[in-house]
């Protein structure tokens, strides 16, 4: 007995090591923490519970039966967050430079299985150099049963991946299934072949920063949800983003003791839209003097600008909120934008976060790059998540909602619960300029004239009255009173229970 | 008494002398620019008309248009404020040809001072000393260099119809007198309408000390004692004081007799200024010039004598008499105003436009803290005026105390959305020198050569600042701590030992909860920090070891920002297990920036002065931006070749956009 101790103790001393000492301070050297050190910091302290401390590789080819380090490069388990139970998994980048073999996959399974079992979220610190190219198809064999393990955890039990070193080839799928992907500056990048491969068949010189790194998949690609400058602040961000989500679609979003007043009113919003419809303003505002706190976590703030998304909590329970943002293309949507945001709507609904949609949209982007593009489905990509979504629905017109556009963000008709609009509103067709001149075609010759239709229809329909008056907008409310109105709506709407047809699934435009 | 008056003026000011008229029952008529429809003057003001666009020269400079307006409301007097009309005989001749009373000086007197040479001889007649210069016309650039050397230099060229630091040049040899000469003429024409200037002697170490003077209908006159504002900022006045840390009773008496001697001389009769230059060696005192309006800085005077000069200004139009005689004048402790203007101290104090997010200026305490101010939060701070959007006045029993009332006043003044120099105001109220007393006009030039940066905000107690970051933290993480959803019996356990990582330094901490607050203990300093702050509140107010104290924090992302004393810093906290990792994390470089011309102002760009392939030189002017009526040249850092013009004139640039990009 007392030998086993020992030996435990030993074997525990050894697989804390993982690849040792020195492939530590390499590690450490890169600017990244080990496996074991992001876990101290993502987790309440002293809460992990590790599982597979021992486990090993079965590979018997080119020399690896001889080469065995207990836990095999993943480091699994779970713990909490704020008292939350979260599962665990962090790849060991100084063990066998953290590949992907049988038994490697097979603790990640572990871990997503228990997930799914009690319902909690799963977090997973990639840090890989790819699949252990030693075991051939056996890796393979593991990635796949990765990805089906997240393909049936989406929407079931939250998923949210931290990029912290290379995650390159076929490894990069399983992030992309998962709910969130924060990235590391520097240290980490994602490509589904790397700057070698680019070269040879593209003959496109890239560097792995510029062809995957935090920033180009932050701002470019729009794959990543947050950038940050090392491990420690993406590790401290991922434990306050899980206090905006439930642990599965089973739970309420979890909510803290509420501070902020519901009834806080703030005048200075009233001055916020501009007289001028073409002069842009900051839809941020809005979101921040509205929420509890002034706090909002905003996600992929750096892509498809024209669009907000993000967290914050109202009256302490979580919503989702969504956003035109007037000072980017003057808040229009466009492909990026109505992927952005669809994407955060199914979120929301498949968690049970209630979505708050602020509206200032001129309609869509026109052009040959969005036509081509196939704004056609990227955009009923939007259109198809809000009609879909049945969590609590509250939306706010502040200006502009032209056109296709108004449908499409959250509108009475796809089902919003609650639908206001500031006094500014303008719910129409399209602006007045553009309707006169189809609808006077033949006085185009006269701008005089034009000039006079335009101040009518303008006098006529640029204000929230049409909408009103046929009960597309619930009531008319005032800038400064915005918070009291929707804490109240969505604390009406706390009970809200919508079901959709029950089918397979239903096809999104993909 | 007047049943109502018009208020020729925008801004603080407006609002300034709306509350004086309302105490007195008199009602008010704003006029305002189109920009200025939604303003807090006009929403104070009894009536409001509306008397053009934008652009001064269209309405607030328009007579025509203002008196138009006082006959449409029945207004019987003007109140002109500072700047626009405030000092134009012409529109105080006017309104007296169509019988409405202007509540300033007759327009003789007016045009008397107005002109710096004329008001010169004057007051050579009257006794008063002045400058050695030169009074008469000036032909051209060549001949101004040839009175430039007569004078000896430096020589300061200066615009007759100038005032408030505007078409001013000091030349050091003949090519800058050159140069000056034809800016100033062109600065002059554009401004004023005036294009003559004239030359005299810059006096060095100097200290601008004025003399406020009122007068009546009636041959009484007295003086209000001195304001210093030798605090000057390329000759704006940034704060201003009264007393002068400098003046004795004997040549505080000397002075007021001469300002008196001047006033007399024109028959004045309003609140006037008599400016003078004073050698901080010497004590000579040079009269500089006579403001015949109501000055920026009158407050400070109305602090220490306890008058409202607006209302005496308004008393004395109708024709009363002076109520006080100088005997009756006294000075009653210390007052002291900081001007907060909307600019970047850190961007060297590029005007800052847009809109004001926050705006909470520090509250009001009668006798002790006063705010002169025209915007509220919310509001939009144009490009078309000037850059003053308020005034922050205290008073003490002493000058330690007032300076101390201001620190914590400005600590408390909350202005976001756009950048203001409060940061700096702080700064200066911490320089030794500044406290000293000893100072002259050329302080902030010769203490910041080279401008303004976060290194030069000094703070005693930076562990402090750490300390009330830990605090806010511990509130986060206190209510953290209760989401739902928790494992019963397993929830967090919060440490007592905590890191602030700031400014590239760890200061270690140690938490005790407390009865009523919490007590953070840093290198054997314990700071008992007691607060009903909560997150969402900009100020932080409580106590610290019992002391009061206010600085303003808000979160970002991960980091606290925290301004305190003008020091701003971005704590972060965490557990020492983090900080403890975090150090072993290598120091990430900021990047390279010196390869492009960034914009450091949202603004238009008016000019590119280079081309692409150009070979550069340090200090060379690259790019012109136009902001809030301002020009502003960018000039090169260092020497370069240009590689690429990215953004094109005409193009409207927002901060840190990219103008150029060198090799």
């Amino acid at each position: 007995m007392q030998e086993i101790i020992r030996q435990l103790d030993e074997k525990r001393a050894k697989a804390r090591l993982g690849g040792g000492q020195k492939r530590i301070d390499a590690q450490h050297s890169k600017g990244k923490l080990t496996a074991r050190e992001r876990i101290e910091l993502l987790l309440d302290e002293g809460s992990f519970e590790e599982w597979d401390m021992f486990k090993e590789h079965r590979c018997t080819e080119f020399g690896m039966e001889a080469d065995h380090t207990p836990g095999d490069g993943v480091v699994i388990g779970y713990g909490t967050v704020n008292g939350r139970l979260v599962f665990v998994f962090s790849q060991d980048f100084t063990v066998f430079g953290g590949s992907l073999s049988e038994t490697h996959a097979e603790k990640i399974c572990k871990v997503m299985d228990h997930a799914m079992k009690v319902g909690a979220p799963v977090i997973g610190l990639n840090d890989s150099g790819g699949a252990r190219i030693q075991e051939g198809v056996d890796s393979l064999g593991g990635y796949a049963d990765v990805f089906q393990r997240n393909v049936m955890a989406s929407g079931v039990v939250p998923q949210i991946s931290l990029i912290m070193g290379p995650c390159a080839g076929g490894a990069v799928y399983s992030p992309a299934m998962t709910d969130f992907i924060f990235m590391v500056k520097d240290s980490s990048y994602m490509f589904v072949t790397g700057p070698e491969v680019v070269k040879t068949v593209t003959h496109e010189e890239v560097t792995a920063e510029e062809l995957g790194g935090a920033v180009t998949h932050n701002t470019k690609s729009g794959v990543a949800d947050l950038a940050f400058e090392n491990d420690v602040e993406a590790l401290m961000m991922t434990r306050r983003l899980i206090g905006f989500i439930p642990s599965s679609n089973r739970e309420k979003a979890p909510t803290v003791p509420a501070i902020d007043p519901a009834e806080r009113l703030d005048f200075s919003l009233d001055t916020l839209v501009p007289t001028n419809p073409n002069q842009p303003y900051d839809m941020k505002e809005v979101i921040i003097k509205m929420v509890d706190d002034g706090d909002f976590f905003e996600l992929q703030p750096d892509y498809a600008k024209n669009i907000i998304i993000g967290f914050a909590r109202m009256e302490g329970a979580p919503v989702g909120i969504v956003a035109n943002q007037p000072l980017v293309l003057a808040g229009c949507l466009d492909i990026k934008s109505s992927i952005k945001a669809a994407r955060f709507v199914r979120f929301c609904d498949a968690f049970n976060i209630p979505v708050v949609t602020l509206v200032d949209v001129p309609g869509f982007m026109p052009g040959t790059t969005q036509e081509y593009g196939g704004i056609i489905k990227h955009g009923a990509k939007l259109l198809y998540a809000y009609a879909e979504c049945t969590v609590p629905k509250v939306t706010l017109i502040t200006r502009k909602a032209y056109g296709g556009a108004y449908d499409v963000m959250s509108s009475k008709h796809l089902r919003g619960d609650v639908n206001f609009a500031w006094p500014s509103a303008e719910i129409a067709v399209m602006g007045p300029k553009g309707a006169v001149e189809i609808i006077f075609r033949g006085e185009k010759d006269d701008p005089a004239k034009l000039a006079q239709r335009e101040a009518e229809y303008k006098a006529r329909f640029a204000n929230p009255f049409v909408a009103g008056a046929r009960g597309f907008i619930d009531d008319v409310i005032m800038p400064h009173e915005t918070r009291k109105r929707v804490c109240r709506s969505l604390s009406m709407l706390k009970n809200k229970e919508l079901e959709n047809p029950w089918r397979k699934h239903g096809n999104i435009p993909l | 008494m007047f049943k109502k008056i018009l208020i020729a003026n925008r801004g603080e000011i407006a609002c300034r002398v709306i509350k004086t008229a309302r105490k007195m029952g008199i009602a008010t008529v704003a006029v305002h620019s189109e920009a200025d429809k939604d303003a807090l003057f006009v929403e104070m003001a009894d009536e409001a008309v509306c008397i053009g666009p934008a652009a001064s020269k269209e309405s607030y400079l328009r007579m025509d248009k203002i008196i138009d307006a006082c006959k449409q409301t029945g207004a019987e007097a003007v109140h002109p404020g500072y700047g626009f009309l405030s000092e134009n005989a012409e529109f105080s001749r006017r309104l007296e040809e169509e019988g409405i009373k202007f509540i300033g000086p007759k327009h003789y007197s007016v045009a008397k001072m107005g002109d710096k040479i004329e008001s010169k001889k004057l007051a050579i007649e009257a006794g008063v000393n002045t400058i050695p210069g030169y009074n008469d016309a000036i032909a051209g650039p060549a001949e101004a260099v040839e009175i430039a050397k007569k004078i000896g230099y430096p020589v300061m060229i200066k615009a007759s119809a100038g005032g408030g630091g505007k078409g001013l040049r000091v030349a050091y040899n003949d090519q800058e007198a050159f140069e000056g000469f034809s800016s100033c003429v062109n600065e002059a024409k554009a401004s004023f309408g005036d294009d003559r200037v004239f030359i005299e002697k810059y006096v060095l170490e100097p200290r601008h000390i004025e003399i406020q003077v009122l007068g009546d209908s009636h041959g009484n006159y007295v003086y209000l004692n001195e304001r210093d504002c030798s605090i000057q900022r390329r000759h704006q006045k940034v704060i201003e004081e009264a007393p002068s840390p400098f003046v004795d009773p004997d040549m505080r008496k000397a002075m007021g007799e001469q300002a008196v001697a001047l006033a007399r001389a024109v028959n004045y009769e309003s609140a006037g200024t008599v400016e003078f230059v004073v050698s901080g060696a010497t004590k000579e005192f040079y009269f500089l010039e006579m403001n015949t309006r109501l000055q920026v800085e009158h407050p400070v005077t109305e602090l220490i004598t306890g008058l409202d000069l607006v209302e005496q200004m308004i008393r004395v139009a109708y024709g009363e008499k002076l109520p006080i005689a100088q005997a009756d004048v006294k000075i009653n402790g210390w007052s002291m105003e900081c001007r907060i203007n909307a600019e970047d101290p850190f961007r060297g104090f590029l005007p800052s436009t847009g809109r004001l997010v926050k705006f909470q200026a520090p509250t009001e305490i009668p006798g002790k803290v006063r705010v002169d101010t025209g915007v509220y939060e919310g509001g939009e701070i144009s490009m078309f005026y000037d850059s003053m959007i308020a005034k922050l006045i205290v008073h003490g029993a002493n000058r330690e105390q007032a300076i101390e009332r201001m620190r914590d006043a400005l600590n408390a003044f909350v202005i976001r959305g756009i950048s203001s120099n409060i940061p700096f105001q702080a700064a200066l109220l911490q320089h030794p020198r500044f406290c000293s007393g000893n100072f002259n006009t050329g302080f902030i030039a010769e203490e910041y050569p080279q401008g303004f940066d976060a290194s030069m905000v000094p703070h005693d107690d930076p562990a402090l600042l750490a300390a009330v970051a830990t605090f806010a933290r511990l509130r986060y993480i206190d209510r953290a701590v209760q989401i739902d959803g928790q494992l019963a019996g397993h929830g967090r356990k919060v440490g007592s030992e905590w890191v602030v990582v700031m400014g590239g330094k760890q200061y270690p901490m140690s938490v005790l909860h407390t009865a009523n607050g919490l007590d953070i203990t840093h290198a054997d300093k314990t700071y008992s920090i007691v607060s009903d702050w909560k997150f969402g509140d900009l100020l932080f107010q409580g106590t610290v070891n019992g002391a009061p104290i206010c600085l303003q924090i808000e979160r970002r992302g991960l980091r606290y920002r925290i301004s305190h004393f003008g020091l701003q810093v971005e704590p972060i906290v965490m557990t020492e297990r983090a900080a403890e990792l975090l150090a072993m994390m290598p120091e990430k470089l900021p990047p390279d920036m010196s390869k492009f011309l960034l914009s450091p102002m949202p603004g238009l760009l008016r000019d590119i002065c280079v081309a692409e392939g150009q070979e550069v030189k340090a200090g060379e002017k690259l790019a012109i931006i136009e902001a809030m009526k301002m020009e502003n040249v960018l000039k090169a850092e260092q020497d370069g070749k240009v590689s690429k013009v990215v953004a094109k004139p005409g193009a409207s640039l927002s901060v840190d956009e990219v103008i150029i990009e060198f090799e």
